[in-house]
């Protein structure tokens, strides 16, 4: 008996471990964002210059006064940094909401009338997932152009897919739930059903698959600006990278001061993102 | 979810390799990541100037071809064969007439096996080559040329006027399009008196046939060629057989060229004994390379941030001379507020050129000349004034033509509209955008609002030539524009810019029209005494400064780096560059 109890409690503790950790990885990941927006928020009090005027001579290195230096037009880099995770944050947000709605809308259409209009939808959806997906971006972002708007039209168009899927499998499970039918069976309209009993339901969800299009959202303008197919004009970590190759900061020591930081902060934004959905995904559906 | 989280491993671990790869030193080998990515910055846009549709070199993906032989530095005996290993950023093909790739450095590179009747000097003038003299009738229709005796082929057979005749009949008959078709479109016959003597008839008056066509096309062998019936799918082989200072011995598509000196070179033998080129992906790898001791010469300009650098480095050296490309603002000067020519006076004023060179090209570029011609040429007018910069002159200029700021946001107006507009430019030629970038500064300070709108090239192209057509009219308010160095390197195609009738000014993309000028046009292309057209082109330019049909911002310096423990004599051809034969052949043989 002492020994079963033992095993007990050496189970009961080793779940309660699992459960801790992405409480503290959630934590963490809150704590990464929180900072980030607070820096994007108070940009204009925490930035030591305004990141468009040019107050130096180019291509300085670090000191006092500008402590990442200067870019190669003499804007002061710190400052260029704080107002890019404006840009960074904002695309990386929008464009999750973008993907968001749409991904809600299809999944929730096609798990609602799963037979002929699901069906249609979702092969749309698997047409957009077995489209090779990075040339895909580069192709579409060439074609429609440089501004802030196309570059999140882009990302959000192009990875609503996954939420889809996950939302319609909810639906399609949430359809056939009791209350769902009886709501039905008295006769209550699709409409107020969809809006009253299955929206709600997959708030949660939606919820995880949004922070999780975040981070990706962020990494994608990154890679987008950095190809230089974002707006170079406007200050996001990613158009900083491009600069800094473009004017060989890769081949000089100013690596370290033009090119780490704001990879390192793309990184730390997504990451950030990613914890924070990890922690709500072990919480929606422990199964995982 | 697993394709997403994949791809989001594989950006995280591009902006790791990319971090890491940074990490190296200096001289680190070239991260690949970097080599991927530069590719959309360093396709840089073929400006569309040029009348030569020569494709830019492909940025191939190849890594390039691994040199292991390391001949550093030359021990003393002086009898020791010198090699230069140069490297080049594109595939050339075959390296013939027909089949080289770009113009630059695809040309230059030909014209190291063949050669022309001229050759530019230092200067840029051209100068009797094959030719032991060149003389022109009054009417400048009659170019009669006289060969220098003794010249051979690389396989020994003489060069003679029946190969300049044949060539002239080649390029323009073959039916497949050639460059130097172009250069004797207007020869209406070629008159062969003898072994070495030649006349070219041209159809009308023609003041630069020199330039254009008796320096720039390379005179091929009669005996190789009449067999070709299809030039291009021609391999390497016979067709490489020239007269000029290099022999092609070895060709790997897309690694290297391999050139031995012509030891009977009619002007001497070659002071460089073997020259090979290396191809490499991209300008970030030919860097490395040569702070590496991999190649002794890069065969392409370097950007300005990275004259400092790799000067500084023993034993590096960077040679900077006078190109005649053009970094230029033009704006529509057929519509309103651009058709008066107070606001182009007022932007012209408010350009502060030394800040721009100063702060985009780190000095590396030439302040503009607003009379267009760079004051480096042999026709610059010294009477134009370089530095015009004044702001308060600009102000002064638009508040007396009537532009004033009547709502007080700071933004003048005209036509009650606000002076606000867009500025166009390809975003795939980052300095430029970085120049668009201050212009707006620059503006601002006059009361005249922009944003630079950056798009691709061929969007850019299209709004400022559609269709590179002028007919098409314009699709622009303001737009960066730049010319290649052939625009301006030949001042002889300055009414090209500026001519108001279309197909006389069929560069003029700004829609301007002085009848002073059109007919100082007219007089130049008919002007035989070359002091008199000079005249006529400082007049031209003194209008241009005054008209400003266009801004003239800078001229970008050509910067080459080299190793000078290697090979240091290289020469410096104003417009062109280094790469060229004068470069390789010892002094006493230059002109």
């Amino acid at each position: 008996m002492t020994a079963t109890g033992g095993e007990d409690r050496a189970i009961r503790r080793a779940v309660r471990r699992r459960s801790r950790l992405p409480t503290i990885l959630g934590v963490a990941g809150l704590v990464i964002v929180g900072a980030l927006v607070v820096t994007a928020v108070f940009a204009p009090w925490l930035a030591p210059y305004d990141p468009t005027e040019r107050i130096a001579r180019p291509f300085l290195f670090p000191s006092a006064e500008h402590p990442l230096g200067t870019n190669d037009v003499g804007h002061d880099l710190l400052s260029e940094i704080i107002f890019g995770s404006r840009v960074s944050l904002m695309v990386g947000l929008v464009a999750a909401t973008v993907a968001l709605l749409i991904g809600t809308t299809v999944g929730v259409i096609a798990g609602y009338y799963p037979k002929r209009l699901g069906s249609t939808l979702m092969r749309g959806v698997d047409v957009i997932l077995i489209l090779p997906f990075l040339p895909l971006l580069i192709v579409l972002a060439a074609y429609l152009g440089r501004s802030l708007l196309n570059t999140i039209l882009v990302i959000g168009l192009l990875i609503w897919a996954e939420p889809a899927r996950i939302i319609r499998s909810q639906v399609l499970s949430l359809r056939s739930r009791e209350y769902v039918l009886a709501a039905r069976s008295m006769g209550a309209p699709d409409r107020w059903t969809i809006l009253r009993h299955i929206v709600p339901r997959t708030a949660l969800l939606a919820t995880g698959s949004f922070v999780r299009a975040v981070s990706g959202a962020i990494l994608l303008e990154a890679a987008l600006s950095f190809l230089g197919l974002g707006d170079p004009i406007q200050k996001s970590w990613g158009s900083t990278l491009y600069w800094a190759q473009t004017r060989g900061a890769f081949l000089t020591p100013a690596w370290k001061w033009w090119v780490l930081p704001p990879g390192l902060l793309i990184m730390l934004a997504s990451l950030g993102f990613a914890l924070i959905a990890f922690s709500l995904e072990e919480r929606i559906n422990p199964r995982l | 979810m697993q394709r997403m989280k994949r791809f989001k491993w594989g950006v995280l671990l591009v902006v790791l390799a990319l971090a890491v790869a940074a990490c190296g030193d200096d001289a680190a080998e070239e991260p690949v990541a970097t080599t991927a990515a530069e590719t959309p910055a360093t396709t840089a846009a073929p400006e569309p100037a040029d009348d030569e549709p020569e494709p830019e070199p492909a940025e191939e993906e190849e890594e390039p071809a691994s040199e292991t032989t390391t001949t550093t530095a030359p021990p003393p005996p002086p009898p020791e064969p010198v090699t230069v290993r140069a490297a080049i950023t594109g595939d050339e093909g075959t390296l013939n007439p027909y089949t080289y790739i770009s113009g630059f450095p695809g040309w230059n590179i030909l014209m190291l096996q063949y050669d022309s009747l001229m050759q530019l000097d230092a200067a840029g003038v051209p100068q009797p080559w094959l030719a032991s003299s060149v003389s022109v009738s009054d009417d400048l229709t009659e170019w009669s040329v006289t060969l220098v005796e003794g010249v051979t082929f690389h396989d020994g057979e003489p060069l003679t006027s029946d190969d300049v005749a044949f060539s002239v009949e080649f390029y323009t008959t073959n039916p497949e399009a050639s460059r130097f078709a172009r250069d004797f479109r207007g020869v209406a016959d070629v008159v062969v008196h003898d072994d070495y003597s030649v006349t070219f008839v041209l159809e009308s008056a023609n003041p630069g046939f020199d330039v254009v066509a008796l320096a720039d096309a390379p005179i091929i062998p009669r005996h190789i060629w009449e067999s070709v019936d299809i030039p291009s799918e021609h391999d390497f082989g016979g067709t490489n057989i020239g007269s000029g200072p290099y022999i092609l011995t070895e060709i790997a598509p897309d690694q290297s060229y391999r050139f031995a000196a012509n030891p009977n070179y009619f002007r001497g033998a070659p002071a460089v004994d073997e020259l090979v080129l290396i191809i490499f992906a991209d300008d970030a790898g030919a860097q490395a390379a040569i702070r590496t001791g991999e190649v002794d010469v890069i065969f392409e300009r370097i950007p300005p941030e990275q004259i400092d650098l790799l000067d500084a480095q023993d034993p590096l050296d960077v040679i900077l001379g006078p190109e005649f490309a053009t970094q230029m603002i033009n704006y529509d000067a057929s519509i309103r507020p651009f058709d008066d020519v107070a606001v182009r006076q007022a932007i012209n004023l408010a350009m502060d050129r030394q800040d721009i060179v100063d702060t985009v090209y780190l000095g590396a570029a030439t302040v503009g000349s607003p009379g267009w011609i760079h004051p480096g040429h042999s026709v610059y007018n010294p009477g134009i004034a370089v530095d015009v910069y004044d702001p308060a002159a600009a102000n002064a200029l638009l508040d007396g033509a009537g532009y004033a700021d009547s709502d007080g946001d700071g933004v003048r107006e005209y036509d009650g509209q606000p002076m606000s507009f867009e500025i166009i430019t390809n975003a795939s030629d980052s300095l430029r955008l970085r120049i668009a970038e201050l212009t707006v500064e620059m503006l601002a300070a006059i009361g005249i609002k922009t944003e630079v709108l950056p798009v691709d090239t061929a969007v850019w192209e299209n709004a400022v030539w559609p269709g590179f057509d002028v007919n098409n009219g314009r699709n622009y308010q303001i737009a960066m524009w730049g010319w290649s160095p052939p625009v301006q390197a030949d001042p002889l195609r300055l009414p090209w810019l500026v001519h108001s009738s279309l197909d006389r000014g069929f560069l003029n993309l700004t829609g301007y029209g002085n009848a002073e000028m059109d007919e100082l046009s007219e007089a130049l292309a008919v002007e035989p005494d070359p002091a008199e057209r000079k005249a006529i082109l400082g007049r031209m330019q003194e209008i241009i400064a005054e008209d400003l049909p266009f801004v003239l911002l800078l001229y970008p310096d050509g910067a080459y780096v080299y190793d000078s423990s290697v090979y240091a004599d290289w020469e410096f051809i104003a417009g062109q560059g280094i790469v060229s034969k004068l470069s390789l052949l010892p002094p006493s043989a230059r002109p």
